[in-house]
């Protein structure tokens, strides 16, 4: 794997990740 | 009269619980076979640039669309399109029948996704049973698969008896799961479902990535050039058009959105209960299970035990052959294989049970909404006319049933139908308004440019999408110059198969928009009307 696919592929995992936390923060700081 | 009896509404016992529903008709095959195959053929890493812009620009605005005017509709105690769309525009008389589409899309993909999704429970059991142990190469598991399917007799299979009784155990499954209702049913098998799939999922994945290098004797044959062969950037793709097509086409059915059943969901929702944040989860969900999941099993896993070479004409071969051909091959190969493969294909059955329980959904709430039925007929009159038609699909698979119905009910309906939902939401509904009744009860606010998003980039995307598909699809399929899975002409002894789908479906069509005429007229003898 070239090193720009490393980069597609941490920006791409990072991006949905940091959107799952986020979600599942702002889900859980109110009641569900 | 019946009509008079009216039972209580029902509600979704959680936040997590509707999310999670929404999440699981959206997560399907699609995410662990459609998605890997399409980014591999089409750019790799770079494949990701069109796909996330089409999720920003198309997928989260659809899924706020379905989410608030569900939720709107439901403050009008209607559930279904028909009846969700005429709370929108209440000056429109024809815009119900739009709304069949609504109901018809989604009862035409559950009758041929039930039947897939039986094939899934079948291998599942296979694989404990190791029942296709003895096939060793693609050429003896595709015997397998054609056998099973009753498309060929062989050593496997004598007919399509085996295949039957599977399927007969799924459509009871789906039926039951609905029969029981939304809170007891749907949000509970939801909930359980979601959590065994994202283990089952984690677990063959972790497996993959640690598969290392199989075959010593080709040691470029490993999971670490699997990844780039699915990421490694192909800049030179992105200047073609089809690539920026396929990506839009895969965020826009990943989602569910454009079927109606997100709009039957949130139409359970109460006035205050937020859907920005509620709708941006449930996308997310979607997107975990596609880009991060979705990406680590299949081709990782082929291109590690088959190499680069096979890998291509594994994935040009298409998601099915990747999924009920290369996986168990896989699968065979490594330590505990049939627990593995146990896993994957009963990980893809419950995708598919979360799913279909969802597209039946449509049609049986309508009865009920409509109808005044209560839940239980409205079932079991749904289960009756689908039963019939799932014959079509199983007998006359080969013939191109389920090519033809996936084709109507999978593709061409839901772009129409997506298309009618956003010119609804931003241009009838209005904007201001729409804004305004996406953030109520909200927990997020949306940035302001999704105004300008939704009002004119979105509905222009899914024109074009529409344009482009019509042209190079639609038109030579209608014509039957085409078969519409692959750019082949449609062979002449299929042709009375597919014209006679044809009938069918418009047969349907045709009930459907009877029964909505004839809905509204007995609400209208009753002086009830939005």
């Amino acid at each position: 794997m070239t090193l720009t696919g490393w980069l597609f592929l941490v920006v791409s995992w990072s991006a949905i990740l940091g959107l799952a936390v986020f979600c599942l923060r702002r889900t859980f700081r109110r009641n569900t | 009269m019946a009509e008079l009896r009216k039972e209580p509404r029902e509600a979704w016992g959680s936040r997590l619980g509707v999310i999670l529903a929404v999440a699981g008709s959206a997560v399907g095959l699609g995410n662990f076979l459609r998605f890997p195959v399409q980014a591999a053929k089409n750019g790799g890493g770079a494949f990701m640039i069109p796909y996330f812009i089409s999720f920003l620009l198309l997928g989260l605005p659809l899924m706020w669309i379905e989410w608030t005017i569900g939720r709107f509709g439901g403050g009008f105690e209607r559930s279904t399109a028909p009846g969700i769309f005429e709370t929108v525009w209440q000056k429109n008389r024809f815009i119900k029948y739009f709304g069949v589409i609504g109901i018809f899309g989604p009862t035409i993909i559950f009758i041929y996704y039930t039947y897939i999704e039986s094939w899934l429970l079948g291998y599942s059991v296979f694989a404990l049973t190791g029942r296709y142990a003895s096939c060793s190469d693609q050429a003896s598991m595709s015997a397998f698969l054609q056998g099973y399917q009753g498309l060929a007799q062989n050593e496997h299979f004598s007919g399509i008896g085996t295949a039957y009784l599977f399927f007969l155990i799924t459509f009871v499954v789906n039926m039951l799961v609905v029969l029981v209702g939304l809170r007891a049913g749907i949000e509970r098998v939801c909930k359980l479902g979601m959590l065994v799939l994202f283990l089952f999922a984690a677990m063959i994945m972790i497996r993959v990535l640690t598969l290392g290098t199989p075959d010593p004797a080709q040691p470029e044959w490993n999971v670490n050039n699997g990844f780039g062969f699915l990421w490694n950037p192909q800049w030179a793709k992105l200047k073609e058009a089809r690539v920026w097509l396929a990506a839009a086409g895969q965020i826009f059915f990943t989602l569910s959105a454009g079927f109606g059943v997100i709009l039957t969901y949130a139409s359970y929702l109460r006035k205050q209960d937020d859907v920005a944040l509620s709708g941006l989860t449930a996308s997310t969900a979607n997107e975990f299970a596609e880009v991060i999941l979705g990406g680590s099993i299949v081709i990782p896993a082929a291109f590690a035990f088959f190499g680069p070479q096979a890998t291509r004409e594994i994935a040009e071969g298409g998601a099915f052959n990747l999924g009920f051909v290369t996986m168990p091959l896989v699968l065979q190969k490594v330590a505990f294989g049939q627990i593995f493969a146990f896993a994957w294909f009963f990980l893809l059955f419950i995708a598919g049970v979360t799913s279909s329980i969802s597209l039946a959904l449509p049609a049986v709430v309508f009865l009920q909404d409509e109808f005044n039925l209560d839940r239980k007929t409205a079932g079991i009159l749904f289960a009756l006319v689908t039963f019939n038609l799932c014959q079509v699909v199983i007998f006359f698979n080969g013939q191109g049933a389920l090519d033809e119905m996936d084709f109507w009910g999978g593709t061409f309906c839901v772009v129409v139908f997506a298309t009618i939902e956003v010119i609804l939401f931003a241009w009838v509904f209005g904007m201001d308004k729409a804004w305004n009744e996406l953030h109520s009860g909200s927990d997020i606010r949306i940035p302001q440019v999704y105004r300008v998003i939704i009002k004119y980039i979105t509905p222009l995307f899914l024109v074009l999408i529409l344009g482009f598909w019509f042209v190079q699809e639609g038109w030579p399929t209608l014509l039957l110059e085409k078969t519409p899975t692959e750019d082949a002409p449609l062979a002449a002894n299929k042709v009375p198969y597919v014209i006679g789908t044809r009938v069918l479906l418009i047969d349907l069509f045709a009930a459907l928009a009877f029964l909505v005429w004839l809905a509204w007229r007995k609400r209208e003898g009753r002086g009830d009307t939005p």
